[in-house]
């Protein structure tokens, strides 16, 4: 009964916080999904149109840039994990010397993104450090290119040098609440390293894998300063492209359809990876 | 003679646990080494560039500058707008942190000590600004902001930086006052304590690492915010991250972004080691590790 007098009044208390966001976020959303059909036009006469969407689902730099984006969130999320999984591991035991080596691998999280993309630029440019070592050493005869290359390594390669102690964040704690009961149970049945590794380390700390993994899809799927700097010119990242129409092109109801794109694929990652999430808690 | 006798009698496991612990130290400096290259060399060759003498270039076959000079520092400070910058940026930055923390005080208590219908909802609300694709946040929200006559305005920018940091000090102090057992509350209740005297004595100590936690993550993302600062600031003001992009968009001077690069980096360095202590993984992963 206490609880149901107060419940107007807690409402009202959120409106600072979750209101500022929903009111924010709420109407850039709503604005983008309504531009995109022509309504609230800033260019133009404003009547619903489809117009803009079969501008865009026609041409064929929307797929190949929404492909693209994709890609480069699914290969910067798996990379990140992947690098960060096995220095997880190490943390979660004591040792000499870890506050030192956990300090130095933070360094990356306080660099803003731009300065680290800066700073990566500089190893895998066609003269950077990384082609004029591989030169010296006759490891190849020819510069790589590596930077704004067609495939996109180099935006993954950003990608992960800026998110790896973030990642580590995540996945330190998820590794750290599994019991060493368990593993010497394990060790006592016989289990050896990789039986170990597979069958506790990953299932248990999956919960905190997925999470990583999402957030860096998230980052990376929607970013626009690494791609802008480090992208390939053809095909655009989503974001880019979208930047390219409102700005340079003045179609803004054409970057709000690239816009609703992005979102909806957003989403749409998030609620498959909360059901994924569901299925693994499950089976526990 | 005893000490050899005490070596004889030195039992297997604690050999094994020597051997071990060497094990771990060998590791250790491993690693330690793989991230010293890993972090230190991309800072290292920027420094260089920062500090290329413009009379003595350096160009592809040179491993290292041919000299060494503070030319490009003092071109940077002179002749661009990186001082104003720095200067809106880190007053952009306490601005939004306040903001974000006075504004999301009320959701935090509210999240983590009542139980009310659609909070789980609302958690989800709440990470919005860090879910939503940045771009797309800014182009659309600053046809809002325009519409308010925010967008090119110092107190625009600084709500635009607060709603980017809201979600990490909401998210954090929920989890904070989560953690404040309810026995601390009633006890103090029973002995008469007034709520001034609740949030004094119990409140305010329980959630302060959590609260220096958020305050650090929203300070970090202020800084480093970019999307929306380029699209609503740009060009009434400039933070160093927009001027750093100018660097680095089509005329690409390498020199110039290293020096601005290295101003934007250092006292995020310097503020990691001092603050390093606060930033335990379990907040972020608390706040962060449900969706």
């Amino acid at each position: 009964m206490e609880e149901n007098k107060h419940t107007l009044l807690h409402y009202l208390m959120l409106l600072p916080g979750v209101g500022f966001i929903l009111m924010f976020i709420g109407s850039s959303i709503f604005l983008t999904l309504a531009q995109s059909f022509g309504l609230f036009s800033i260019t133009g006469r404003s009547a619903f149109t489809l117009s803009n969407w079969a501008a865009i689902i026609q041409a064929r730099e929307s797929v190949d840039s929404l492909m693209f984006s994709l890609k480069m969130g699914i290969l910067s999320s798996i990379g990140t994990v992947l690098f960060a999984f096995p220095l997880a591991l190490f943390f979660r035991k004591g040792g000499a010397g870890k506050g030192m080596l956990g300090s130095i691998i933070k360094v990356p999280l306080f660099i803003p993104a731009l300065v680290a993309a800066f700073l990566i630029v500089n190893l895998i440019s066609y003269h950077g450090l990384v082609n004029s070592v591989l030169l010296r050493l006759n490891i190849i005869q020819q510069p790589m290119r590596m930077l704004n290359d067609r495939f996109g390594w180099g935006v993954v390669f950003i990608q992960i040098w800026k998110n790896l102690p973030f990642v580590l964040l995540i996945l330190m704690a998820s590794i750290a609440s599994i019991r060493d009961d368990t593993i010497d149970a394990a060790k006592n049945l016989g289990a050896g390293y990789w039986s170990i590794l597979f069958r506790i380390f990953v299932p248990l700390a999956m919960p905190g894998i997925l999470v990583s993994m999402i957030l860096m899809f998230i980052k990376a799927f929607g970013d626009f300063p690494i791609f802008s700097v480090a992208g390939p010119i053809y095909p655009a990242a989503i974001s880019v492209r979208m930047h390219i129409m409102a700005t340079l092109y003045q179609e803004w109801d054409q970057a709000a359809v690239l816009g609703v794109i992005i979102i909806v694929t957003t989403f749409f990652v998030i609620w498959a990876y909360s059901r994924f999430a569901e299925l693994v808690q499950g089976e526990e | 003679m005893r000490v050899r006798a005490e070596q004889q009698k030195t039992p297997l496991h604690v050999l094994q646990e020597r051997r071990r612990r060497r094990f771990y130290l060998m590791l250790t400096l491993f690693f330690v080494i793989v991230q010293l290259i890993w972090v230190g060399i991309p800072i290292l060759m920027a420094v260089m560039w920062s500090l290329v003498d413009p009379k003595n270039p350096w160009s592809f076959p040179n491993m290292f500058p041919p000299s060494f000079s503070f030319a490009q520092w003092e071109y940077v400070f002179k002749y661009t707008n990186i001082a104003r910058a720095l200067r809106t940026s880190y007053s952009i930055a306490p601005l939004a942190v306040l903001l974000s923390f006075v504004l999301s005080l009320p959701t935090d208590y509210i999240m983590g000590r009542k139980k009310i219908p659609g909070k789980k909802i609302f958690m989800l609300v709440v990470l919005l600004p860090i879910i939503m694709p940045g771009m797309v946040v800014a182009l659309f929200l600053s046809r809002v902001f325009a519409n308010f006559g925010l967008s090119q305005s110092f107190f625009g920018l600084v709500l635009a930086h607060t709603l980017m940091g809201m979600p990490y000090m909401i998210r954090v102090l929920t989890t904070s006052f989560q953690s404040i057992p309810q026995d601390v509350i009633d006890a103090a209740e029973n002995l008469g304590a007034t709520t001034f005297v609740k949030i004094k004595d119990i409140f305010l100590p329980m959630i302060r690492p959590g609260l220096l936690a958020g305050m650090i993550f929203a300070f970090i993302v202020s800084i480093e915010e970019f999307n929306l600062t380029f699209i609503i600031g740009t060009p009434t003001f400039e933070t160093i991250p927009t001027i750093l992009f100018s660097f680095m968009g089509y005329n690409f001077i390498r020199t110039n972004a290293s020096v601005v690069a290295l101003i934007m980096m250092t006292p995020n360095i310097i503020m990691l080691f001092v603050v390093e202590r606060f930033l335990k993984s379990d907040y972020l992963a608390a706040s962060l590790g449900k969706m």
